[in-house]
């Protein structure tokens, strides 16, 4: 069985999640990881990859957002490091390029891994990966010599070690420019922040109806020094907020989700579940949200919301973590 | 013009509970159909056939009594049907799916537009429009939320994380759509009752595509060890009744209990 590792993501910071998980899984069997990226890699960016758990680091000189140009920039790096494990961020981009990367190689693939690991006698990959939306967990053994896996932003913890060294390499994919010609992008309205990241999130649903009620979870967000997430029809439909919290959006683990409004169906709780706290502020008693809540409040969010800040304010809260 | 609609007669993910106690998944009597995402690939198809007179076929590798529901497609506005008899039930790797796809497709073919929902409305493993990009060589364009065909050219806007992209490609071509893009069209009850006399075809993998269970197994990519649900164990602390400014301050208790906060004048 091969025993390289090779990561990909388009996103920086999932890139170094995954690379994180890599280097553990490396570490137990001796084996090389290698990451995957494009364009130049200046001195200090090799560096900081070696950190993060790189051997080697694969550049394609040019990057593209194409997933047939990605899967090929994957290929040449595949042929090179022969590895038995890939593992790709979950991004819309990642997901279009794990499938390729399976069919192209004769890979086994699934989709949403939370776990990686290796059966103990025939030293397969073993994944434990999200099924049905994010109900429930599958757990397989894989049965080819290579195998893909999607991961989402917060599946897996990076981790630096200082002083570690990588070697750099340059790929040369074949692959033909795309027929499919980009005619312009118009960037959604986003404030930078990543919520993957954020300590506190006040996640608001379908019961925020009125641009007051906007404004007051914004006051409340910012009173918690954190950011204000979204259920995937608020984002759709009311055109707030860009980024969504879900099985299709961001996946958060910060220490406390106050939700408002959030109903409770699984394809959002996927987003949310891993946070430390979870808090549900909700007019409906019966709303599914309480069952995944620590304290719930059974409340009119119009009412309850400013008073909750009035409070916060009068007794001098500030987050804990701080 | 001929476009296909790639269906998939799915599982209804949110009726699928997990018991508490065990962390089972309870399965049974969960209800199976084609959700609002495939829908959604019909009701793209539909909406270009109206504007250039197209044939629309819709394709499902799924259970014999998706047969019944391919109905509903038709008469959103599908000509033909067909539902190709799933031996796993539903439960194999989206590798084998692809190659069953595959060679339906070529069967039924050629197609100028080939349209899938971005991901399987259970499974949302987003796998079935890339494996066909890769298996059938045409270019995939992935999460579609507007689409135009003019002159044997698609152009299309993109749901992307950061952005809208707006891309063409000449057909033939391969179309994902995205969530909640294209919400499914009622139908009339005359549109159902003619729906039931048009050509809806059940195939079988080996009559029909010339493919046999032994070369499909092996192409799966992976066994399943275990399945469980997930089972989250919050507090589950209601606070009700009581004087908003009350649950307020209880609510502010629990959280500095709980380490979330920390109050004035407190280290």
């Amino acid at each position: 069985m091969a025993t390289g590792i090779l990561v990909w993501s388009e996103q920086p910071a999932l890139a170094l999640e995954l690379l994180g998980q890599a280097r553990r899984l490396a570490d137990a069997r001796g084996a090389e990881v290698t990451l995957c990226t494009c364009g130049e890699v200046a001195p200090a960016e090799l560096e900081a990859f070696a950190a993060h758990g790189a051997d080697v680091v694969a550049t394609s000189a040019e990057c593209s957002a194409d997933a047939a140009r990605c899967a090929a920039a994957l290929g040449a790096s595949i042929s090179q490091a022969q590895p038995g494990l890939v593992l790709i961020g979950a991004s819309k981009l990642g997901m279009d390029v794990a499938p390729r990367v399976a069919e192209r190689n004769g890979a086994a693939y699934a989709a949403w891994a939370v776990d990686v690991g290796y059966d103990e006698t025939s030293g397969g990959v073993t994944a434990s990966c999200m099924l049905y939306a994010g109900t429930g967990l599958a757990t397989y053994r894989f049965q080819r010599e290579m195998t893909v896996l999607t991961a989402a932003p917060g599946a897996f913890e990076a981790d630096q070690r200082p002083g570690r060294v990588a070697r750099l390499e340059t790929l040369t994919p074949g692959e033909k420019s795309s027929v499919v010609e980009v005619l312009s992008m118009r960037a959604k309205a986003s404030d930078g922040a990543r919520l993957e990241e954020a300590k506190a999130v006040v996640d608001i649903g379908r019961g925020v109806k009125e641009a007051d009620d906007l404004a007051q979870s914004r006051v409340l967000a910012g009173l918690l020094e954190g950011q204000l997430g979204c259920s995937r029809p608020v984002s759709s439909d009311r055109d707030w907020l860009p980024e969504w919290l879900g099985l299709s959006g961001a996946k958060i683990k910060p220490e406390l989700c106050l939700t408002l409004g959030i109903s409770g169906a699984i394809q959002h709780i996927v987003g949310i579940r891993d946070s430390r706290v979870v808090v549900a502020v909700n007019n409906d008693e019966d709303a599914a949200i309480f069952t995944q809540a620590d304290i719930g409040v059974v409340a009119d969010l119009t009412e309850f919301v400013p008073v909750l800040i009035e409070r916060l304010k009068a007794r001098g809260a500030r987050p804990d973590w701080v | 013009m001929k476009i296909l609609a790639l269906v998939k007669y799915s599982l209804d993910a949110a009726e699928i509970k997990v018991n508490p106690t065990t962390g089972a998944l309870r399965m049974a009597g969960v209800p199976e159909r084609f959700g609002d995402l495939d829908k959604g690939a019909v009701e793209l198809a539909v909406r270009l056939k109206e504007a250039s007179d197209a044939v629309v076929e819709v394709l499902c590798f799924g259970p014999p009594a998706a047969s019944k529901a391919t109905k509903d497609l038709l008469a959103m506005g599908a000509d033909e049907a067909t539902v190709v008899d799933d031996p796993y039930s539903g439960s194999a790797d989206a590798a084998i799916a692809a190659r069953v796809l595959a060679a339906a497709i070529d069967k039924r073919g050629p197609f100028d537009l080939i349209i899938c929902g971005f991901a399987g409305d259970d499974g949302y493993s987003y796998q079935t429009g890339p494996r066909l990009a890769e298996r059938l060589h045409l270019p995939l364009v992935s999460y579609v939320s507007a689409a135009t065909i003019d002159d044997g050219v698609l152009t299309a806007d993109r749901d992307l994380e950061d952005g809208v992209q707006s891309v063409r490609v000449p057909l033939p071509a391969i179309v994902s759509v995205a969530e909640e893009a294209f919400l499914p069209r009622r139908v009339t009850l005359l549109q159902a009752m003619k729906a039931q006399k048009m050509p809806n075809n059940a195939w079988d993998i080996e009559g029909d595509l010339g493919l046999s269970r032994e070369t499909l197994d092996a192409v799966a990519g992976y066994s399943v060890v275990a399945e469980s649900g997930i089972v989250v164990d919050r507090k589950q602390r209601v606070l009700k009744g009581l004087e908003l400014a009350e649950m307020a301050d209880l609510l502010i208790d629990a959280l500095v209990d709980e380490n979330v906060l920390a109050l004035k004048g407190s280290a």
